[in-house]
C-alpha cells in the first residue's frame, strides 16, 4: 500500500512571504473558547451599540434611499461624498480643528486609513515610531508592510517625549517614516497625552522632520477633565485619523483622514486601488443621521454609560485586585491597563481565566517584540456594571492563585530574582 | 420511525470551538444517514432537555474537561442513555496522562520517562527548589512540558534547556493543576486509531504520520491548514507498522476503551515505538486524525459516524 500525503491547502507554498507570520496565535485559540454564553469579556473594544436608537438609524437609512437612492446605490467619489465631508468639517470644528472639506477623505473606518498610510509610506525595514504599548490593529495593519517598529514607553502623561527625543537622536533627521500616536485615552494604556507633551512631541517631529499620525477614535468619549486640543489643531501638517465607529456605529465602516494636500493626493491613489470609493449608502445614511441633532444626546448617553462602567471597574479593581497590581484610571475611552509584577506571565494565565469565565487581552499583544507579558488590557466598554464587578472578582481570584504559584518559583530562584518583589 | 440521536457539543472546556466543529460535522453526517438529530450544547438545562427529548442515544462530540474525563459518561449512565465512545473508567484513565502512563509502565508498554508535578507541590512544598533534578530524572533535555489533563496539546511546550523549564511549567499549570515533564523522543510521530467492529473486535486503522512544519505538534500545528504534513499510512517499514498496530490494540484494551480510541505514539530513530497518550474523544474536524485514518481504510466520514452510532444502538437492544 502506498503512502498518500494528506493535503488540506494545496496553495500553501504560493502565499507571499509577508503572510508567513500571520497565523493562529495561542491567545486566539483561547478566545475561541471564550464564546461560551456565561463568559464575561474584558477583551473586546466593542461600543455599546444597543444604546444607539435604532429608529433614528432606520429613518436615516430610509431617507437615504427614498430621497437619494440613485446616489446612495451608485459609485461615489474616492474622496467621499461632499455632504459627509461637511459633517466631518463641522465635527472637527467642535474639537478645535479648522479644516475644509477638501482637506479630508472618507475611509472605511480608521482601520483602512492605517493600512493605506502604511502602504504609501513604508518599504520593508523602514523605521516607524509608536507608543509602547499601542493599538493591536495598527500593529497588524503596519506589519504587512514589514516595518521596524520602535516603541516609546508612556507614563501618566502619555508618551515619554524625553525617551522619544533619545530615539530620534539615535535615528537622526528623517530617521523614521512616521510617528504614530493615540493621544486621547490611549488604546490600550488608557492614558492621555498632556498639552505640554503634545507641544514637545510636535516640536521634536518638526526638528527631526518626521510626519505625525494622530489616531483619535475616543476623543469625544471624555468622562471628566478638560478637552485637550488635538495635535492637528496645533500643527496643520499632522495627519489626523477619525472615525464614526464610537460616536455612531462601527457597522457603517466610516472614518476619515485629514492630511496635507500632497499626502492626501497619494492617499487617494492608494484608496482608489483598494476600493475605488467608499460605500455611498453608508455615507448617505450617516449624513442623514448627523443632520438630526439627537445624535448629541445619544453620544452623551453613551459617554455616561462608559463613565459608569469605568467607575465600576476601578472600584472593583481597588476592592479585589492583589496589592501588587497597578492600573491606569482613564479620563475617557474604553480601556484600563493593568500592570502586575514582572515575573507574572499574563499570557500563560489566560487559560485559567477563560476556564473561570473571564477574558482579557494579555499585554504582549500590544507590543511588536514580546514585551508587556506582565500587563493586561481590560475593556470596560461592553459589559454591564454587574458583570464588570463579577468579572473583576473572578479575575482577582485567578491572579491571587497564580501569584502564590509564581512566588514559589521566584523564591526558589528559578525565575528572575530581582523582579520577585514586583513593582506594585 | 428513525432513531433520535442527541449530539453533545461545545461545553465550557477550552476546546469548545474544536468541539463545535466536530459536532457540526457529526450532525450533518447523522442527518444524511436519516437519523433525527438534536444538537445540544452543555448548559444547566442539559439534563432536563435529555429527559424531555428522550433520545435513543447520545453522540459525545465534546472534547476536554467534563466531556472526555468520565463526567458526562457517568451522567448518561445514570440517565440510562447509551452513548458513543469509551465508558467512565477508560475515559478517566485516558484523560489523566500521568495516570495512564503509570498503567503503561505497569503493563510493560514503552512510554517516555517522565515526572509529574502538582500546583500544590509547588505552592505548599517547595517543589520548585528541585527543578535541577528534572533532567536527571527523565534522561536529559529536550523535554516536553504539558498539563496532565487537557486536550488538543493546549499548554504544551518543548523545552531545550534548564532555562526554559520554569516558564513552561507555569504555562502548563494554567491549564490544569497537574503537569508532566516528559523526555522528548526524536522520531516519527504517529496517531493510531482504533475502532471496534460490529462484533466488538478492535480494528486498527492505518497509522497517520504527523510532520509539523515547526517541529512541534501543538494547537496551532493541529488546527491550521498547511502547518502540518500528514502521511497515511505512515512511512514505516512493515515490521514497524505491525509493531505499532499491535501496540495500539494492546493499549486500547488495557485502558478498556470499548468502541473507539486514538493512541498517539512516537517511533524513535532506533525503531522503538513509545506510547505518549490515548484520546477517547478524538477530534472529528476537517483536519482531524481519526477521520483521516478511517478514510484511508475506505470508511468515509459519514459511514464512520454511522458505524459508531449503530454499534451502540445495537448494544443497547
Amino acid at each position: 500500500m502506498g503512502t498518500a500525503r494528506v493535503v488540506f491547502d494545496r496553495w500553501d507554498d504560493r502565499y507571499a512571504k509577508r503572510m508567513a507570520d500571520v497565523r493562529s496565535s495561542a491567545v486566539r485559540d483561547l478566545f475561541a473558547a471564550a464564546t461560551r454564553p456565561d463568559m464575561i469579556s474584558f477583551s473586546g473594544g466593542m461600543p455599546e451599540i444597543r444604546r444607539v436608537p435604532i429608529d433614528s438609524v432606520i429613518s436615516a437609512a430610509t431617507s437615504a434611499l427614498r430621497d437619494s437612492g440613485t446616489e446612495a446605490l451608485q459609485y461615489g467619489s474616492s474622496e467621499g461624498r461632499p455632504k459627509i465631508r461637511q459633517v466631518v468639517v463641522d465635527l472637527m470644528g467642535e474639537i478645535g480643528v479648522r479644516v475644509k472639506a477638501d482637506d479630508l477623505v472618507i475611509t472605511a473606518g480608521a482601520q483602512q486609513a492605517l493600512d493605506l498610510m502604511a502602504k504609501i509610506f513604508l518599504d520593508p525595514g523602514d523605521v516607524i515610531i509608536t507608543e509602547g504599548p499601542t493599538y493591536l490593529g495598527a500593529l497588524q495593519a503596519f506589519s504587512a508592510y514589514q516595518p521596524n517598529v520602535v516603541c516609546i514607553p508612556m507614563d501618566a502623561e502619555g508618551m515619554r517625549t524625553d525617551l522619544l527625543e533619545e530615539q530620534l537622536k539615535r535615528l537622526g533627521p528623517r530617521g523614521a517614516k512616521f510617528i504614530y500616536t493615540i493621544p486621547n485615552f490611549q488604546n490600550p494604556a488608557g492614558v492621555t497625552l498632556t498639552p505640554q507633551r503634545r507641544r514637545e512631541l510636535l516640536d521634536l517631529a518638526r526638528v527631526y522632520d518626521i510626519p505625525v499620525i494622530e489616531d483619535d477614535p475616543y476623543g469625544r468619549l471624555r468622562f471628566e477633565g478638560g478637552h485637550c486640543l488635538p495635535l492637528r489643531a496645533l500643527d496643520d501638517e499632522v495627519i489626523y485619523l477619525g472615525t464614526f465607529s464610537k460616536i455612531f456605529a462601527p457597522g457603517l465602516r466610516l472614518g476619515w483622514v485629514i492630511a496635507p494636500k500632497p499626502i492626501l493626493a497619494k492617499f487617494v491613489l492608494a484608496k482608489q486601488a483598494a476600493d475605488l470609493c467608499g460605500s455611498s449608502f453608508a455615507q448617505t445614511t450617516a449624513e442623514r443621521y448627523f443632520a438630526d441633532t439627537r445624535w448629541r444626546k445619544v453620544l452623551q448617553d453613551l459617554t455616561g454609560a462608559y463613565a459608569e462602567r469605568r467607575d465600576t471597574m476601578i472600584e472593583a479593581l481597588a476592592e479585589h485586585f492583589p496589592a501588587e497590581a497597578t492600573w491606569t484610571v482613564p479620563e475617557g475611552g474604553f480601556f484600563v491597563w493593568v500592570e502586575m509584577p514582572a515575573f507574572l506571565d499574563l499570557k500563560s494565565i489566560l487559560a485559567e481565566a477563560v476556564e473561570r469565565g473571564v477574558t482579557y487581552v494579555p499585554g504582549d499583544a500590544f507590543f511588536p517584540d514580546g514585551r508587556g507579558r506582565n500587563c493586561m488590557r481590560l475593556g470596560f466598554c461592553y459589559a454591564e456594571p454587574d458583570a464588570i464587578r463579577e468579572g473583576i472578582q473572578r479575575l482577582a481570584e485567578v491572579l491571587e492563585d497564580r501569584l502564590e504559584l509564581y512566588r514559589a518559583f521566584a523564591n526558589a530562584g528559578v525565575l528572575p530574582v530581582d523582579d520577585a518583589d514586583g513593582r506594585g | 420511525m428513525n432513531e433520535k440521536i442527541a449530539v453533545l457539543m461545545g461545553g465550557k472546556s477550552l476546546e469548545r470551538e474544536v468541539s463545535l466543529m466536530s459536532g457540526k460535522r457529526v450532525c450533518d453526517a447523522l442527518e444524511a444517514e436519516g437519523y433525527r438529530v438534536l444538537a445540544l450544547d452543555v448548559t444547566p438545562e442539559l439534563v432536563a432537555t435529555l429527559r424531555s427529548e428522550r433520545p435513543d442515544a447520545v453522540y459525545i462530540a465534546l472534547h476536554g474537561k467534563y466531556g472526555e474525563d468520565g463526567t458526562v459518561q457517568e451522567l448518561l449512565e445514570f440517565l440510562g442513555i447509551p452513548y458513543t465512545g469509551p465508558g467512565v473508567v477508560a475515559s478517566a484513565f485516558a484523560w489523566d496522562k500521568a495516570l495512564s502512563k503509570r498503567l503503561f509502565v505497569a503493563d510493560g508498554i514503552p512510554t517516555p520517562p517522565w515526572v509529574t508535578f502538582t500546583a500544590a507541590a509547588f505552592k505548599q512544598m517547595g517543589a520548585a527548589t528541585a527543578l535541577d533534578l528534572v533532567p536527571g530524572a527523565v534522561g536529559g533535555f529536550p523535554v516536553v512540558v504539558k498539563p496532565s489533563k487537557q486536550g488538543s496539546a493546549l499548554g504544551l511546550t518543548k523545552v531545550d534547556d534548564a532555562a526554559g523549564l520554569a516558564e513552561a511549567l507555569l504555562t502548563a499549570l494554567s491549564y490544569g493543576d497537574t503537569v508532566i515533564v516528559e523526555k522528548w523522543i526524536d522520531g516519527c510521530e504517529l496517531a493510531v486509531s482504533v475502532v471496534n467492529d460490529r462484533g466488538g473486535q478492535a480494528r486498527v486503522f492505518p497509522p497517520v504520520e504527523i510532520e509539523p512544519k515547526s517541529g512541534l505538534f501543538d494547537f496551532t500545528a493541529m488546527y491550521t491548514a498547511g502547518e502540518t504534513d500528514y502521511y497515511v499510512p505512515a512511512r514505516l517499514d512493515d515490521v514497524t507498522t505491525t509493531a505499532v498496530t499491535e501496540l495500539a490494540a494492546r493499549v486500547h484494551t488495557l485502558l478498556g476503551c470499548e468502541r473507539i480510541s486514538r493512541v498517539d505514539m512516537v517511533v524513535a530513530e532506533d525503531g522503538t515505538p513509545y506510547v505518549l497518550e490515548v484520546n477517547t474523544s478524538p477530534g472529528m474536524t476537517e483536519t482531524s486524525l481519526l477521520p483521516m485514518a478511517a478514510a484511508a481504510e475506505g470508511l468515509d466520514f459519514q459511514k464512520l459516524v454511522a458505524h459508531l452510532v449503530r454499534s451502540i444502538l445495537e448494544d443497547a437492544k
